[in-house]
């Protein structure tokens, strides 16, 4: 039951980020006041950069990063389960799995980022999360690659393998389901994580496209106008701040077994 | 611990060495491919908006881009050797570039550094020595609180309340002519902006890594020997803590550098972090391979560090 | 004679700082609009400002990157701060003025051959470099030549060869153009800065201008009086350039009293300031033009009548007070607003969606479609402005969607390229500039690929002519036609907005690049 109370508010969070856009009172892309205006009126939390409403540009801005943040947090968790479990069921492999993982997280995130990134042309989302995968996979591995470890070395795995079962086998049906509380705890890391690559993109103004809006990009482009009017900084800014913490919360609900692992990456 | 440095243990560290060496060249020849095959060139990014084709043809030659990606990259990485990071895309040796502007980001991110780990020290640690107490729960909190934010969102805010509401602290880095920051209150914003998010990080290692080790039987047995608490803590506790801290700490460096990007920006702070944002999108090769190479031997030399804690922390308890 | 030609400059620069507006394209903007204009909000302080005072360290603020600072005087600025810093070391041959569109500095005179091919320019009496040398003819011809073979020379200096540039005797230098050119005079506005003969390191060289390089450092300099001046008496003891990555950190250090002026901090920046009594704010109407390209040559908009009826969709009112906080004003699709010769008299185009519908459908327009609006973030509001566009052509069922590219695709793929996308220019007094440099028919930045037979028969005959009657007869002709029928959507001007604390007196009221003439502002006690 306290449990449950943890997921609550990011239960919330979430679903008031997905059903926002048909809340929204004005459309997001007319003006409706004058740049950064003031509160009042039928603007809640006044004006943005162009005049447009703050309250429903923040209604709408929480959808695409929440499911980008998702994407990336689901993908990168499926392939560090397999990469994982593979690099501690074939050592020779995990060897080069483990040389492959640190060469790239010596490369800075907001590198990777701008790299990935400018290197499409077209679809910047899609850019965006195999820039976030690739810089939150091998952390991921690592946590599994060490929690995978002392389960292919157990009786039993051993016993199959000498059985002649084969490594996909072994994989998904021996050694994953020991792991189910790391996963889970991998998953909302990374989800975490997910959340900050696609907020810090989005603040370099890489990704989302205008007038599509964006709470990290509200930060950044209601930036200049902050003395004018605060909250259109402000109400975003809290709500990326809203939903780290809620999703965190929740995630340390999940994690109390395997916290240590999760959180020191090697 | 008394082993020495015998040679075995020489040819561990040496290979130690050579691995992270090998991965900063491996790394290093990725970022160069990956800019060069960004679209657009240097020749584009630092010409005039009317260029005709003989210009840029003309530029292509003078900036060398004419030869094959291999012959550049040897070229570049054979510089380094004698500290000769080539010259930017405008002309400007990349060395002065980074010579100017890496003394301030050390001076960010070290104090940042400092701050990360002095706070999370004496968190982790309380939080650990008085498990389940409400200090515990607040430090625990707060940790999940500040670790989970984006540090330009925690920088809006440090600003919009320090600076711009209560004008307790500058708002924006004024460098001097002698091209550091004008005053030590400058610096306090950017600072807590980096460090923030990775003291709530820190915290929470510490706080595991500590929990463990007292948990430790030959700790427990140290407090039945009556040792002090002190004495527990700093020849028993600590020392099997710190493999697991240094490695925590050694991520956080890599996070404060890439940190660095957004929070100099925000800032207006003289250091790399402007100058690779800006490079990236100039594709200025020699001074995005510039930056990363130093920020690149910088992070490998902290992890060489953590290593080396891990193998001394091993050998000694062995 | 000082023969006053026409109106061109070719200071343009593939990019400005993405961050901030721009040095490179901008030049001296409204001769006659900032002589009769803005003068009282912008300088509060100064109309009781008293006789001009010598002393006083003036701290500026102007926006640069860290990655693109250079410190060569013909290299390409990107960083307003180089700019300026340049500017106030180095002289160019002309600059622009307040009383007319070319002002003496470096070359004191100036007059063309018979057939307005060779221009000779006469050097200041007692002009000399920083460490006491005269300057000679040789200097000039050195350092033009040096400008001219720089990859960009030769679209600064276009039409004058480096073997055409000469000394004759030992104070005059000649330039000899391939073609009938009444415009050299303002092409060598502010790019051609002089540098003693055979330099060898350009960076910190000696230069001739009103300050003196003391220290540089990262893009920031410090710059002190040059007593020995030829221009006349400098009041200042110091300029100290600090660099600013964002207009929005020039705009806290003014406001917090770090730095004495913002230079071009933007019209958010303004409006912060509005309820500051200690802060002026001064306007430079004209400064920038954002216009949207329509391809006239082939694609979606080839139809006159679809060009129009997108102009008459667009609320230019609307677009000034949203995208340009009111800081600017409404345009009328003629690009050159603040040249002397500009059409007043040519009707103001207003919205009208009845009429703009009906001609989309006689075009027999493809509204089913989305058409893609591309765009960069090269210069702040240039994004925002084509985002209300957008929304704006919703109301007669046109259907854009707008793609922000990153700043290398969008001048290597979109540029010259694309059916329809945002560009900018800063050099905006001057019709026969944009005519020469993106209307006529074989121009090599044909933005919208216009190929227009009489447009080109107008501009030529103007620039042919050294008589002003004709030739201000053939620039309304030229006008006439770019409204009518050219590939520009230009629905505004944006003011240049800087910001000043109340001590700083006569500062520069000239659009664009005009910002950096420093020389005769003062501080008051």
């Amino acid at each position: 039951m306290r449990r449950l109370l943890r997921f609550a508010p990011a239960v919330l969070v979430a679903t008031l980020a997905l059903l926002g856009p048909w809340l929204a009172p004005h459309p997001i892309d007319e003006p409706v006041t004058a740049p950064y205006a003031e509160p009042g009126g039928g603007a809640l939390l006044g004006g943005d950069v162009l005049g447009f409403d703050v309250t429903s540009r923040l209604l709408a801005g929480g959808r695409e990063l929440l499911l980008t943040a998702l994407v990336i947090a689901v993908v990168v968790t499926g392939l560090a389960a397999l990469i994982g479990t593979v690099a501690a069921l074939r050592p020779a492999l995990g060897r080069i799995i483990e040389r492959v993982a640190d060469t790239v997280m010596m490369l800075p995130t907001v590198l990777a980022l701008l790299l990935v990134v400018l290197a499409y042309r077209g679809d910047s989302r899609g850019a965006l999360i195999v820039a976030a995968v690739v810089v939150g996979l091998p952390y991921a591995v690592r946590v599994v690659a060490a929690a995978a470890a002392p389960v292919a070395a157990s009786g039993f795995v051993e016993a199959a393998a000498a059985g002649g079962e084969r490594l996909w086998w072994l994989a998904c049906r021996e050694v994953l389901p020991n792991l189910r509380a790391t996963m889970l705890a991998v998953f909302g890391l990374r989800f975490i994580e997910a959340v900050y690559v696609v907020s810090v993109a989005a603040f370099l103004q890489i990704g989302p496209q205008p007038p599509a809006a964006n709470w990290a990009l509200m930060v950044r482009e209601n930036g200049p106008g902050i003395l004018l009017n605060p909250w259109a900084v402000i109400a975003p800014s809290l709500a990326i701040a809203a939903l780290a913490i809620t999703v965190s919360l929740a995630t340390d609900a999940l994690a109390v077994a395997t916290r240590r692992q999760a959180v020191v990456p090697r | 611990m008394a082993v020495g440095l015998t040679r075995r243990r020489s040819a561990y560290l040496a290979g130690l060495l050579a691995r992270r060496a090998a991965l900063l060249v491996v790394l290093l020849t990725l970022v160069f491919a990956a800019v060069d095959l960004l679209p657009g060139d240097a020749a584009r990014s630092t010409l005039d908006r009317g260029a005709t084709a003989d210009a840029l043809a003309a530029r292509r030659a003078q900036l060398g881009l004419d030869d094959p990606l291999p012959v550049r990259f040897a070229r570049w990485i054979g510089g380094l050797a004698t500290g000769d990071f080539g010259v930017s895309a405008r002309g400007e040796p990349v060395s002065a570039i980074l010579g100017g502007h890496l003394p301030n980001t050390v001076l960010l991110a070290g104090l940042a550094f400092l701050v990360t780990m002095l706070g999370a020290l004496a968190l982790g640690g309380l939080s650990a020595l008085h498990p389940g107490r409400p200090l515990d729960r607040a430090v625990s909190s707060a940790s999940t609180v500040v670790v989970a934010i984006p540090e330009f969102v925690v920088a809006s805010l440090l600003v919009l309340v320090f600076a711009l509401w209560t004008g307790l602290l500058p708002a924006v880095t004024v460098t001097s002519t002698s091209g550091r920051p004008a005053s030590a209150s400058m610096l306090v914003l950017p600072v807590l902006a980096l460090a923030l998010p990775q003291i709530g990080w820190n915290t929470r290692i510490v706080r595991a890594a500590l929990t463990d080790e007292l948990r430790a039987p030959h700790v427990e047995a140290a407090v039945l020997d009556g040792l002090s608490p002190w004495r527990v803590l700093t020849r028993h506790v600590l020392p099997g803590a710190l493999p697991t801290i240094a490695a925590g700490a050694a991520t956080s460096v890599g996070m404060l550098l890439g940190g660095t990007v957004v929070v100099e920006t925000i800032f207006n702070y003289p250091g790399v972090g402007t100058v690779l944002a800006g490079a990236v999108l100039d594709r200025d090769t020699a001074v995005v391979a510039g930056t990363t190479a130093v920020t690149g031997a910088a992070i490998c030399a902290v992890l060489l560090s953590a290593d080396l804690v891990r193998a001394w922390a091993t050998g000694r308890r062995a | 004679m000082t023969w006053r030609g026409g109106n061109n400059v070719n200071l343009t620069r593939r990019q400005l700082l993405r961050i901030g507006a721009g040095v490179g394209v901008a030049t001296a903007g409204g001769v006659l609009l900032t002589a009769c204009g803005d003068d009282a909000q912008g300088t509060a302080g100064q109309a009781s400002s008293g006789a001009p005072r010598k002393g006083g360290v003036l701290r500026v603020g102007a926006l640069g990157k860290a990655s693109a600072i250079t410190r060569d005087p013909h290299g390409v600025q990107n960083n307003e701060s180089d700019f300026l810093i340049l500017s106030l070391v180095y002289d160019a041959l002309t600059v622009p003025g307040v009383t007319s569109n070319v002002a003496p500095r470096l070359a004191a005179t100036w007059e063309p051959s018979a057939d307005v091919k060779r221009w000779r320019f006469t050097i200041a009496e007692g002009a000399t470099f920083h460490d006491g040398t005269p300057v000679t003819a040789d200097d000039v011809v050195w350092s033009l030549q040096r400008l001219r073979n720089t990859p960009a020379g030769k679209t600064r200096l276009p039409g004058v060869e480096a073997d055409a540039i000469q000394a004759d005797g030992t104070n005059a230098v000649t330039l000899t153009s391939t073609y009938a050119n009444s415009e050299l005079p303002l092409l060598a506005r502010l790019t051609t800065f002089t540098l003693k003969k055979d330099t060898a390191d350009v960076a910190g060289s000696p230069g001739t201008g009103p300050f003196k390089l003391e220290s540089f450092q990262d893009g920031n300099a410090r710059l002190v009086r040059n007593d020995a001046w030829y221009g006349g008496d400098v009041l200042l003891d110091a300029v100290e350039v600090r660099m600013f990555e964002s207009p929005q950190a020039m705009a806290n250090a003014l406001l917090a009293g770090q730095i004495d002026l913002a230079s071009n901090v933007g019209a958010v920046a303004a409006r912060v300031a509005e309820s500051r009594s200690d802060v002026q704010i001064v306007k430079r109407p004209n400064d920038m033009a954002m216009p949207i390209v329509m391809r006239v040559a082939d694609g979606p908009f080839a139809d006159v009548r679809v060009r129009e009826a997108l102009r008459l969709a667009v609320d230019r009112e609307a677009m000034v007070k949203q995208v340009l906080s009111g800081y600017g004003t409404v345009a009328n699709d003629v690009l050159g607003t603040a040249d002397p010769a500009y059409d007043k008299a040519l009707p103001q185009r207003t919205r009208d969606l009845e009429r703009a519908k009906r001609l989309l459908t006689e075009a027999g327009f493809d509204r089913a479609k989305t058409y893609q609006l591309y765009t960069t973030e090269d210069i702040p509001g240039l994004a925002e402005s084509a985002t209300l566009f957008a929304t704006q052509m919703r109301d007669v069922d046109v259907k854009i969607e707008v793609v922000k590219q990153e700043s290398s695709a969008f001048w290597d793929g979109t540029w010259l390229k694309s059916p329809l996308y945002t560009t900018y220019w800063g050099t905006n007094d001057s019709l026969v500039f944009f005519a020469s440099k993106t209307m006529a028919s074989d121009a090599a930045q044909n933005e919208a690929a216009w190929k227009d037979p009489a447009f080109d028969a107008a501009y030529q005959s103007a620039v042919a002519t050294a008589d002003q009657t004709v030739r201000t007869g053939r620039l309304k002709e030229l006008q006439k036609i770019e409204y009518e029928r050219s590939g520009y959507l230009l629905w505004g001007m944006a003011d240049g907005v800087d910001l000043a604390a109340a001590k700083v007196r006569d500062l520069p009221k000239l659009g664009g690049y005009g910002r950096v003439q420093l020389e005769r502002t003062w501080l008051s006690a």
